[in-house]
This record gives structure tokens, C-alpha cells and sequence, in this order.
């Protein structure tokens, strides 16, 4: 790595007097790279700024062989310059030392180009390609889809950011606890619903789902696939249980006194703050055979003399609330409870005959409570079919509830089948006015796996068998339900969440132009969507690892000795190498002229842009601000994010900064789990 | 000289063209394989991987990509060759344009084949008539022998430094890419001596003396820079004719711009490109034995056109066909019909010229077809003095 005295008496290569604007950043990139070698080389660009500007006939100010050809094939055009190199080597017509170069803009490297260049790092020729970048794409859940949050289950729509969310981490295959850090509207979009043996959920063909692949004999792992390469049969991850995460539910509930409310009487009541198992039960109760008559302060149940249900409930509320309870009617018990009414009505297990539910902060309950609601649901309208229950209602959104609750419990559950007794059928004492539909599921315990006599066995059927919190289930169905509204969230560290059970992939860094909620409807200019977000429209600086050369770089002007070395390591490499180098453009930025290399800083400060190098497949950080910049400093001192800085807009600011800090912990990671392959 | 020592050997249209690659040992091969030339590539990979060649070939992943490595290795110097059909070259065909106004000494043979759609994948000149305003020098090609013969001038034509400009070389797709025929083949060290070693006067691996290829011309510069391009192909017409005859002193084997047979004193004419002459050639032997004084036209080079051996060979005729095996969508008829229409304009005589567009897509033309059109030009045109129609489809459902 020579210094930079040493470095300036080199021959410039490109020569001044070319017409790129004053404070390009593309010139300054090709001089630095060009530094690299001492060796000759043969420049090839894609047509674009760099060729128009450098090579306006009869002038060039190529101080080095030069050849342009089309736009989206740089990389094909060197690879024959270089094979002819090889050709005549080997007739022993060149002796020297060549080295070859092409550089292509974004647009003749990632649309256009992206088919030529990957041809030339497949076949292994020994070139440099040098590009400049941007952009990004988006993926979405139905709004009706139920996620697991700290809190309990939620409708996605019902998620905050900055809440707790389960997820699965991919490392160690357990149930970990996740922030939210954002929820984002996608808008109505086509959707379609995955089904498995217990689980369903809604989702567009490019939500990714975790997927156990077979990599060799008895060997696995999991990977993220798109709904739309989901196959029927594939085994995705879902929930089973939330054990040792669970905890009994706290209540806030502000009594009723007597001289807050103009009443006759005020009957004596406690209300529990912490659930237990006895008013788990009693809520089970509740919720088959309960109803709250708001005016009257009444909590009422239909559970007539000789039913079990009555009496376990009598018993119960004498333990928990005291006070009077009224059983003189022979079908019917009443409590008049004011305080009692409300603080039913405020657990949000429903009011009426048909809008029960099991309330979402029941999900994380520990089991004991969790068997204890279901006894008392079993004592209201359920009954023992064989080896299995019943459970019938009328109630559709308790139904449903009921499923997810049974299966969070590990209880082996059918689907909701549902019947219609017809009018004028007898039922119980009374005739049917009108048709009557009902429905109701099966379940049962699961007979337990002797896992330790038959491991292996076991582990081949199912590879999560041992796993406390997740299982695999083979996806019986993908059918296509229509459009409905959409939203997504965005993850933390596993970027992933569980929603309906199974276990899905947040929003990924990449975002599409589509903007988040909002911004769409004020000036957030799409335009030239390359200077809309600071993310990579395709990652490619990933997709050209994954063709594994030898080297792959990122580097910035502003960091010359970092991009100097990077040059010098690609020029060096045994095989194809690649260097991804933001370039900075004032007019199309919005900048002054002489801002150049400080703009290039701010985005190398405010990690907007990575100084990372991949050698053989190994990731790492060649720079590493000590304290990164806040975004906010690159974005302000730049005409294209003008429009950002708005009341109505600055949310997207927030958005940007969570954006590019997920970006810079996945590099982490990536440094971390390559480092040992070495 | 000594005597010329020949080797026999029954191969397809496309081995044919392989042996002679094999022959001229390019330095670069870049190509993507599309039926019917896919023959090509296969037999010379063979070659290359029995280090019977020293080629450096790159399996490229487009046509697109092929013409774009060849364009950069010609450049760098190399002897540079691909092989494509239809709608391949229709994927290249910006970088052919290119490849030409470089100036680039590229021999491509092209397999013709319809150009979808629909897809088809059997013969006609739809895809190479489609390039033939890109600069490019292009040959026809009746047989396996041709074909081979013709790889080897190619190579020659294209380097002469007073020409510089690349050679597609056409033949047939099925009808002569895979029909087998005894082709007589020539000594190695004979064609080596023939096409002898390429010294590129600018080359970008010429590090010592750098040059740019492919700059930006302004208004001011493009038109002088496609003039000089033009040049180039107006010379090419007065060049080939004396690399033609060295090619016939070392070889043995006479080739012109255009095959004249039996045009001399013929009333009625045909004129027809690639195999289907074979096919006239045989009616109009026909016709001669029972009197009738027939001929047959068969230019072998398209570009540059050969106006003046085409013209001298037609304007003592009373009635010419000309028979297209491609579309212009122009309503007024196929390319050659309309080059040679417009090229008899000049010669002083009028003998009436009429169309027949037939065989697209492959449709087979057979002898019963040109008999019909002999006959239509002896019967309507010679006799009546009129023309029914100018523009007639031969062979397909009306």
C-alpha cells in the first residue's frame, strides 16, 4: 500500500480535460481505483456518464487502451478482451502484464447489465468490474392475521412499534422476545392462504416463510422462501406452545364507588387483580353460558339446576368476588355487580350471545390457568366425544379464538365445522324460529413421544420433535383468497415473528418505492426512484458474493486509502472481483460542487454506506465509524431529501435511520457467522 | 504446383463449417448455442476440448453476450469467430451494427431460420436479410461445400486491411446444416497458408500505443465516420474478386460474386439464393434439353450487392422471377426482388421483373413450384407482354 506521495506521482490514466461535471465523484472513483495497479490495463465502461464525458470524438482522455461498446454489456465485452489476452499469451504473440477493468453505471450493471456481468463472474475471467448504486422491494400479511406479541395475541393492525413480539431465532431454533419497530400499510394486494394440518394465515406470494430444507443425509436447516416457491408438502415453522414464557394476566380495573355513581345500592365485591386459575375458569364459564346487561349492573348465566357448571360457579364466586350471587331461578343465576359488569366488559372477553372471544392476553397464560379456562368452557357448552371434546357455539369469532388458544396449549385441534339446525326444530324445550347455524371443533390431547427411546426416529419425521415452542407442519394448501388490505412489520435482530402460528419474515430492509403510509399521498417525490431510499434496490453487493469470487468490496471516494487497498486487492485477485463505490452526483443530489468528498464522508459516518469487504466468501468491516452519525446529517445536507424534512414526512426519516441500523447488524452478523470459514 | 491433396468426408452443412473453423484455429470463440447452428458450436467444442485447436472459447449465457466478447477480443486483437441463427442474431443485433462500424474482422456463419414468431425453427432468410444494413459482408451459401469453402474466404475477406469489416457466412438451416454430402476438404496447411496470421493494425492490448474504441460522435463526426464505413463496402466489391481468384489458384476451386448458369443467352431467368438453385439448376436443365432457353441466376455475395454482374446477367433476358425466401412488409415484395428491381433501373434495358416470395418457415419448395414459375414467365410475361402480378406467394395456402 504505497502512501499517498507516492501515489500522486503515479501516471494519471485518465487524463484531465475530460467533460464530467466539477465534483463528479465517478471520475474521482475511476483515478482511485486506477491507482490500484501498476500494471498496464484496458479500461472497458458501459455506455453512461463516465464513457460520453471521457470520450467525445476526437478527443479521449483514456491515456490507456479504451473501448466502449453497449450498455448492458461491459462485462461480456471484457471478458472477450480478456480471453484474447489469454488466447495470445499462450501463442506467445503478448508478453506483458494486462490487467482489465469495466466499469458500468448502476443502471448497466443492475437491470441491464446484471445478466452479462453474472455470465462474466461465472466463467472466472480475471477482471475487475467496478459499479455505482441504489434501491429497493417490499412484502405483506392480511390485516386479519392474529401475531404473537409480548402483550398477548394481537391483530396485526393492533401492533405498535416499539411492542415485544415472539420470534423464532435461527440460531438456536427457541422462542425469543423481539421489538417491533415498525408496522407498515401495504395497501390492498392480492392474497392468498397457506394452510396447514392446524394452521392457517393470509399472505402476498412474496412474504418469505421459514422452510426446513434437507441439506444431506439427516442434515437440515431453514431457509426464508416465498410464499409463491412454497411447494404443498414443504414443512414450515409454527408455534406449539409459549411454556415459560407465560405469565398470569395483571388487571387495572378502577372500581366503582359509592359516590361515583348514582345507584341504589353498590353490592360489596372484590375484584381480583392478578388472573389464577379459579377465575380462568370462571371466564370459561362466562364465556359459554354468560352474558352483562349493562343497564341493569347484571352479570347473568344460563346454567340450569343440576348442570355442574352451576354449582363450580357458585363455588368460584364465593372464593373470588364474595358478595351475593342470586340462584333462586331455576335455569338461570344472576349477579348484581356493577363493578362485577364492568370489569367483565373491561377483560374484553365480550358482552353479548354472539361476540365472545377468547381475549388475547389469555394466549400467554401459563398453562395451569390455561387449562382452567378451558374447564369451565368444557362445563358451559362442551362435552366428551370418545376420546376427544367438543366444543359448540354460535359464536364464530370465539370459535376461532378457541382453535389458536387450543393449539398455543399443544392440543391436537380439528377444523371448525359448522351446521345449520333448520327453523321449526325442536331444540332443547323450545321450537326454532329461524334457522339456527352453529359450529363447532374437536380437539384432544396429544399422546406424548417417548423422545428419548426413539430420537432419531423421531427427529426424522419431525426435526423440531424435541423443540419446547416450535414444530414443523407440511403446508397442505395455497389458494389464492382475493385482494384484502395488507400491513407488515419490521423485527429486530431475527426479523421474523409468529403470525397464525407460524412463523413469518418482517418487512426486510428492502423497501420498494411504495412508500410507508402516508407519504405516498404528500410530496414524497417518486420520480427517479434511485434517489428515493438509501437502501440497495437488489443487495448486490450479495448477489455478486453468492457467484463466489474471489473478492468483493465496498469502498467510498471520501475513504481513499480504504479504496486505494480494495483496488489493489481486486486488481490482485486470482479470479473475477468487484467493487461497489457510491458515487456522488451534485446535480442529481442536489449539492454544491465543492461538496463532493464531504457528502462521501457523511455517508460513510452515518453507516448510509458500509465500508465492507467480502475476501473468499468471509465478511468484513474494513471501516467502522467509532459512533455513527445520525442519518439525518447526509439527508439534510442534500437537495433530494428536502422534501423529508416536513411535519407530514419526517416519520420516513425515523424509518430510514431503523432501516440502515438493521442493515449494519446484519453486516455484523454476516461478519460474525463467515468468520470461522476461512 | 503440386498436387492439391483432397480429403473426402460425408458431413452436414454445420460439421462442414466446424471442420473449417477448426482449419482457421481462431484465437476466440464466444457463442450461445440455438438450433440449427447448434451443430457448430458442438463439433468445434469437441475439437477444442481434443486440444485439436488452441481456441480460447467462452461459453457465454446470451447471443447477446456472444457478439459483445467477440466485439471485445477483436478488438483486443485476437481472431475472433461466433455462429448464431434467427432470433439469436435478433438478440445481437446491436452489437452486430457495432461489431461492423468498429471495423472489426468477425466471421460469423449463420444458420438461417425463420425468425419468430411464431416460432419456427427451419429455414428462411428472414434473419439475416433483417441485418443486412449492418455494415456486415454477407454470403450465401448453396451446399455443405460451399459452406466450408466459403468459412475460409470469409476469414481472408474480413482481415484484408483494405476491407476490415466482419463476414456473416449463410446457409440453409436443416435443408444444408443437416443434410449430409461428400465434401471435399482441404489440407490444413493449405488453408493455414491461405487465410496466413492476422497482424490487426489497432489493438487494445497494444498497451503501448493506446486507442479508444467506441467513442461518442457528436453531429460532427458520425456521418464522416458512416461514410467511411460505406467506403469500406464499396471497396470490398472491387477487393473480393482478386482474393476470389487467389482462392481458386491454391485451391482449385472457382468462385464469382455471382453464378451465372446458362444466363447468356436465356429469355427467362430465375434468380434465387442458397439451396433452392440447386433446385432450378435442375429445371433449367430441363428446360434447355426441350428447347426452351432458361437460366438461372444464383448471387453468392448479398453485400456488398454485385450490381453489375447482376445486370449484365439479366438484361438481355426478356422475363426474370426473383425468388425470396423472406418477408419486407412492405407490400412490395421480398429484399432481393426489390435490390434487384431497383439496380435495373440503370441498365438500359426492361425486361420484366416479377416476385415469388416462397418457402417461409421452412415450406418446402419443389420442382413442380419452378417449373410453375418458369412457366408463368414464359407463358404470361414473354407472350402477353403483361404482368398479372408483380408480387406472388409460391407455395403457401392462398
Amino acid at each position: 500500500m504505497a502512501n499517498i506521495k507516492e501515489l500522486a506521482k503515479l501516471p494519471e490514466r485518465l487524463s484531465g480535460g475530460h467533460r464530467l461535471c466539477a465534483g463528479c465523484g465517478a471520475s474521482i472513483a475511476v483515478r482511485q481505483v486506477l491507482m490500484g495497479t501498476k500494471d498496464y490495463v484496458v479500461v472497458g465502461s458501459a455506455t453512461g456518464c463516465l464513457e460520453v464525458a471521457t470520450t467525445i470524438y476526437p478527443y479521449t482522455a483514456w491515456n490507456a487502451p479504451f473501448i466502449h461498446n453497449a450498455f448492458e454489456n461491459v462485462a461480456a465485452t471484457i471478458s472477450g478482451v480478456e480471453s484474447a489476452y489469454r488466447a495470445l499469451k499462450k501463442k506467445g504473440k503478448i508478453t506483458k502484464e494486462i490487467k482489465f477493468v469495466a466499469f458500468g453505471g448502476d443502471g448497466g450493471t443492475y437491470d441491464i447489465g446484471l445478466q452479462s456481468l453474472s455470465g462474466a463472474l461465472e466463467r472466472g475471467h480475471k477482471f475487475v468490474y467496478v459499479c455505482y448504486n441504489n434501491e429497493a422491494y417490499m412484502n405483506c400479511l392480511s390485516t386479519s392475521t392474529m401475531i404473537m406479541t409480548e402483550n398477548g395475541l394481537k391483530k396485526i393492525t393492533e401492533v405498535k412499534p416499539g411492542e415485544r413480539v415472539y420470534a423464532f431465532d435461527q440460531k438456536t431454533y427457541q422462542l425469543v422476545l423481539k421489538e417491533c419497530t415498525g408496522v407498515f400499510d401495504n395497501g390492498v394486494k392480492d392474497v392468498y392462504e397457506l394452510s396447514t394440518l392446524h394452521h392457517s394465515i393470509k399472505a402476498t406470494s412474496n412474504h418469505p416463510f421459514l422452510v426446513l430444507k434437507r441439506i444431506g443425509k439427516g442434515r437440515y436447516s431453514f431457509i426464508w422462501k416465498k410464499l409463491e416457491d412454497v411447494k404443498i408438502g414443504d414443512q414450515v415453522v409454527t408455534l406449539k406452545g409459549l411454556n415459560g414464557f407465560s405469565k398470569a394476566a395483571k388487571f387495572e380495573f378502577k372500581k366503582v364507588e359509592k359516590e361515583d355513581f348514582k345507584v341504589n345500592r353498590l353490592n360489596d365485591i372484590s375484584i381480583p387483580e392478578v388472573s389464577s386459575p379459579d377465575l380462568m375458569k370462571f371466564i370459561g364459564l362466562y364465556l359459554g353460558d354468560g352474558w352483562i346487561r349493562e343497564q341493569r349492573g347484571e352479570v347473568g348465566f344460563a346454567l340450569p339446576e343440576g348442570k355442574a357448571g352451576r354449582e363450580e360457579l357458585v363455588k368460584i364466586h364465593a372464593k373470588i368476588f364474595g358478595g351475593k350471587i342470586n340462584t333462586t331461578d331455576n335455569n338461570y343465576v344472576y349477579i348484581h355487580s356493577v363493578n362485577l359488569a364492568n370489569f367483565i366488559k373491561s377483560i374484553g372477553v365480550g358482552i353479548g350471545a354472539k361476540n365472545k372471544v377468547i381475549p388475547g392476553w389469555a394466549f400467554i397464560l401459563p398453562q395451569e390457568q390455561k387449562e382452567a379456562l378451558l374447564e369451565g368452557l368444557m362445563l358451559s357448552d362442551g362435552y366428551k366425544h370418545g376420546n376427544s371434546w367438543r366444543y359448540v357455539s354460535a359464536s364464530e369469532d370465539l370459535l376461532k379464538s378457541l382453535r389458536l388458544f387450543l393449539q398455543t396449549m399443544g392440543k391436537r385441534v380439528g377444523k371448525i365445522h359448522w351446521q345449520i339446525k333448520p327453523k321449526g326444530v325442536i331444540c332443547g324445550k323450545r321450537k326454532l324460529l329461524k334457522d339456527s347455524k352453529y359450529g363447532y371443533i374437536c380437539f384432544s390431547n396429544r399422546k406424548p413421544w417417548n423422545i428419548k427411546k426413539h430420537h432419531s426416529q423421531y427427529k426424522i419425521q419431525n426435526f423440531l420433535i424435541d423443540n419446547e415452542y416450535f414444530e414443523l407442519e407440511k403446508v397442505r394448501s395455497i389458494k389464492l383468497i382475493g385482494k384484502e388490505p395488507t400491513l407488515d412489520l419490521r423485527v429486530e435482530g431475527e426479523h421474523n415473528f409468529i403470525a397464525d402460528g407460524i412463523v413469518v419474515h418482517n418487512t426486510g430492509i428492502q423497501r420498494s418505492g411504495a412508500t410507508p403510509r402516508g407519504a405516498s399521498t404528500t410530496t414524497a417525490p417518486e420520480g427517479k426512484a434511485s434517489y428515493g431510499k438509501p437502501q440497495l434496490r437488489k443487495d448486490l453487493t450479495s448477489i455478486v458474493v453468492a457467484h463466489r469470487i474471489p473478492y468483493v468490496a465496498q469502498a467510498s471516494v471520501s475513504h481513499w486509502n480504504d479504496l486505494v487497498t480494495k483496488a489493489e486487492k481486486a486488481f490482485n485477485a486470482n479470479g473475477p472481483a468487484f467493487l461497489n463505490i457510491l458515487s456522488m452526483c451534485h446535480r442529481g443530489w442536489r449539492f454544491p460542487q465543492e461538496k463532493t468528498i464531504e457528502i462521501a464522508k457523511l455517508a460513510v459516518e452515518t453507516g448510509y454506506w458500509p465500508l465492507i469487504e467480502v475476501e473468499n466468501g468471509v465478511w468484513r468491516f474494513t471501516y467502522k465509524p467509532k459512533e455513527r452519525k445520525p442519518l439525518e446529517e447526509f439527508l439534510k445536507a442534500q437537495g433530494r431529501f428536502k422534501h423529508l424534512f416536513t411535519e407530514e414526512n419526517k416519520h420516513i426519516i425515523d424509518e430510514l435511520q431503523r432501516e440502515i441500523d438493521e442493515n449494519w447488524t446484519r453486516l455484523e452478523n454476516l461478519c460474525n457467522s463467515t468468520c470461522k470459514v476461512a | 504446383m503440386s498436387t492439391i491433396k483432397y480429403k473426402k468426408l460425408p458431413l452436414t452443412g454445420d460439421q462442414a463449417v466446424a471442420y473449417a473453423m477448426r482449419q482457421i484455429d481462431p484465437d476466440v470463440v464466444a457463442a450461445y448455442p440455438i438450433t440449427p447452428q447448434t451443430e457448430i458450436v458442438m463439433y468445434f467444442s469437441n475439437y477444442v476440448a481434443n486440444g485439436e485447436v488452441q481456441t480460447e472459447m467462452i461459453p457465454v449465457e446470451s447471443e447477446h453476450s456472444a457478439m459483445s466478447a467477440c466485439v471485445g477480443a477483436a478488438a483486443a486483437g485476437a481472431r475472433v469467430m461466433t455462429a448464431t441463427s434467427a432470433n439469436g442474431l435478433a438478440l445481437m443485433w446491436e452489437i452486430v451494427y457495432i461489431a461492423a462500424s468498429l471495423r472489426l474482422p468477425i466471421v460469423m456463419p449463420v444458420v438461417n431460420r425463420a425468425l419468430s414468431g411464431p416460432i419456427n425453427i427451419h429455414c428462411d432468410h428472414s434473419d439475416t436479410m433483417g441485418a443486412r444494413d449492418s455494415g456486415w459482408i454477407q454470403l450465401y451459401c448453396e451446399n455443405g461445400q460451399e459452406a466450408y469453402e466459403n468459412t475460409i474466404l470469409a476469414v481472408r475477406i474480413a482481415e484484408d486491411s483494405r476491407i476490415l469489416l466482419p463476414v456473416m457466412v449463410c446457409q440453409d438451416g436443416f435443408i444444408t446444416s443437416h443434410a449430409v454430402e461428400g465434401v471435399q476438404l482441404f489440407d490444413d496447411k493449405l488453408v493455414k497458408d491461405f487465410i496466413g496470421e492476422y497482424k490487426p493494425a489497432y489493438s487494445l492490448l497494444d498497451v503501448e500505443r493506446p486507442v479508444t474504441y467506441g467513442p461518442l460522435d457528436l453531429q460532427d463526426y458520425y456521418f464522416e465516420h458512416k461514410r467511411q464505413e460505406s467506403e469500406a463496402m464499396k471497396n470490398a466489391l472491387k477487393i473480393i474478386p482478386d482474393i476470389l481468384k487467389e482462392f481458386e489458384r491454391l485451391f482449385g476451386s472457382r468462385h464469382d460474386l455471382v453464378e451465372s448458369y446458362r444466363v447468356d443467352d436465356a429469355d427467362i431467368i430465375v434468380v434465387a439464393l442458397s439451396s433452392t438453385a440447386g433446385t432450378v439448376r435442375g429445371i433449367v436443365d430441363e428446360l434447355r434439353q426441350n428447347g426452351v432457353k432458361a437460366g438461372l441466376l444464383r448471387p453468392r455475395f448479398f453485400r456488398p450487392f454485385p450490381k453489375e454482374n447482376i445486370v449484365n446477367a439479366l438484361k438481355n433476358s426478356k422475363a426474370i422471377a426473383v425468388l425470396d425466401r423472406s418477408e419486407s412488409f412492405s407490400g412490395e415484395g421480398g429484399p432481393l426482388y426489390t435490390e434487384i428491381k431497383s439496380s435495373m433501373y440503370d441498365s438500359g434495358t426492361r425486361p420484366f421483373i416479377v416476385n415469388y416470395i416462397y418457402g417461409l418457415g421452412g415450406r418446402d419448395i419443389f420442382p413442380e413450384d419452378i417449373k410453375k414459375v418458369f412457366s408463368d414467365l414464359l407463358g404470361d410475361i414473354a407472350k402477353n407482354k403483361k404482368i398479372k402480378s408483380s408480387i406472388n406467394y409460391l407455395g403457401s395456402r392462398e
